[in-house]
């Protein structure tokens, strides 16, 4: 263990580096399952003819599939489909894929939890279904899902080191490059990865805690 | 109810067909790449590369590029093709990524110490002969092991995941344990960690190991024969004599015997005619 050589600002910049693209990949990811997560999970929760069955029917596929398979259909499957993406891009189309279905049902559950009396009230005040869901369901609803969306993006960044196995250059890919060149600092590289991750996604927790504590 | 959740079954069931018909109705757009390179301004050309080799493609961390004889000979390749070295892009590959890649037209060629083989040709066409290559066993200095006879039921051999060194050695070693790993550096940590008793693979890969780690030896000759060549993906036959014409130029002008001495300045540079 050589924690002096393996700590020289060489080795750390590159680890800063990696993780400027984790980071990238996770906030691009965020922003857009976030959108459309919240479509999604508004779809179903709807209940719209046809159109709610068939969103709930690809939401469950994609949920119900490992994201390493998404990632890998996103890199070498499109392609032959005609959609040729970069590394960076496939990540980005794979996280956004898995993490939009995950959050979509947070979202719906968020939305279910809130009686059926509170539909029935707004209704009967003379709001339409849309306003009543937009004024009465989702302030409510909203409290309730923020500690659950807060976990499923701080899984999402934890998420971003899988991209390394189509050498995504993130945190871990680095790292992993740090270490194979140099034995001694695997254990060190390890300690680093785990701090940066660690700094990350504790930073986005506590974030939410501030988050939940404003809603309420 | 019951209605609902008989046609989102039926559901299930049919999407994956759905996207398996769209899958197969539409055909790889797959564009000649000289016709590419010529039509285009910048002509870029994108090799597959290895990025966790010693000597031949290795990250260096300090400048944030990939380097090595790979490297370097992709990058006189390509200035024999399209007049300027800067016109190589390197796209890092692995072992088992580096064929979808190519297939997928993601990369145009892998110069990523390949070997060319008769099961690999099926999905490639190789170049000529860019780097000859054999397979051989990494040893601690202190090993008992001289050649590859000495391996039997009591020793573990490490070997890198989808190569052709697996298949190797369980042939010329059938006795023999041999343990799979990710890449050549985690079979040289599992060696370190004493997890196997050598590592094997080719003779250029083991030397780069040594370079960089003394207290380690190759044991006896290279038992194999298993020169590398540059892999092009079928249909593409232009870019593929274009290449072996450019590796002529480079070996008859010189460049080849520079970038050879470069790397591996203890070696003598082979004749490759």
């Amino acid at each position: 263990m050589d924690f002096t050589g393996a700590y020289s600002w060489v080795n750390i910049r590159f680890l800063l580096d990696g993780l400027l693209v984790t980071i990238e990949v996770a906030a691009i990811s965020i922003i857009l399952s976030f959108i459309i997560g919240a479509i999604l999970g508004l779809l179903r929760y709807m209940k719209i003819p046809v159109l709610s069955l068939i969103v709930g029917a690809i939401i469950d596929i994609i949920r119900n599939l490992p994201l390493l398979l998404i990632i890998f259909f996103t890199y070498f499957a499109l392609p032959q489909v005609g959609v040729r993406l970069s590394i960076f891009w496939s990540a980005v189309a794979a996280m956004t894929i898995f993490e939009s279905a995950m959050l979509s049902e947070i979202i719906r559950g968020g939305l279910t939890s809130i009686p059926s009396g509170q539909m029935e009230a707004g209704r009967s005040t003379g709001l339409t279904y849309v306003q009543t869901i937009w004024y009465i369901i989702i302030p409510q609803a909203l409290r309730a899902m923020v500690p659950p969306i807060v976990s499923q993006f701080v899984a999402l960044v934890k998420d971003t080191s899988l991209a390394t196995i189509i050498t995504l250059p993130e945190l871990t890919h680095n790292a992993r490059i740090v270490y194979g060149q140099n034995t001694t600092y695997v254990i060190p590289m390890f300690i680093a990865m785990g701090f940066f991750y660690w700094v990350v996604c504790y930073t986005l927790s506590k974030l939410s805690k501030r988050l939940e504590q404003s809603a309420g | 109810m019951k209605q609902s959740k008989k046609q989102n079954l039926l559901f299930l069931l049919l999407f994956p067909l759905m996207l398996l018909a769209a899958c197969t109705s539409s055909t790889v757009a797959n564009q000649d790449i000289t016709e590419r390179l010529s039509q285009s301004s910048a002509p870029i050309v994108n090799w597959g590369v290895k990025a966790d080799t010693n000597l031949f493609g290795l990250y260096n961390i300090e400048k944030g590029e990939i380097e090595g004889f790979d490297i370097d000979i992709a990058k006189a390749l390509t200035e024999e093709i399209t007049g300027d070295a800067e016109n190589a892009e390197f796209i890092e590959v692995t072992s088992k990524t580096r064929i979808p890649l190519i297939k997928n037209g993601n990369i145009d060629a892998i110069i990523a110490t390949m070997t060319i083989s008769e099961e690999r040709m099926k999905q490639v066409n190789f170049s000529d002969v860019y780097f000859a290559a054999g397979q051989s066993l990494l040893v601690p200095n202190d090993s008992t092991i001289q050649s590859v006879e000495d391996l039997d039921t009591d020793t573990t051999v490490l070997a890198v995941k989808g190569s052709t060194s697996a298949q190797n050695i369980r042939e010329h070693a059938p006795e023999t344990n041999v343990l799979e790993l990710e890449n050549y550096s985690e079979a040289f940590t599992a060696l370190q960690s004493g997890q196997g008793d050598a590592v094997t693979t080719d003779n250029a890969i083991l030397l780069g190991i040594i370079a960089d780690n003394p207290g380690y030896r190759l044991a006896g000759a290279p038992f194999t024969d298993e020169p590398y060549g540059i892999a092009i993906n079928h249909g593409q036959e232009n870019f593929l004599d274009a290449v072996n014409e450019a590796l002529d130029t480079i070996i008859e002008n010189g460049t080849y015997a520079e970038i050879f001495s470069k790397w591996f300045p203890e070696e003598e540079v082979p004749d490759l005619d």
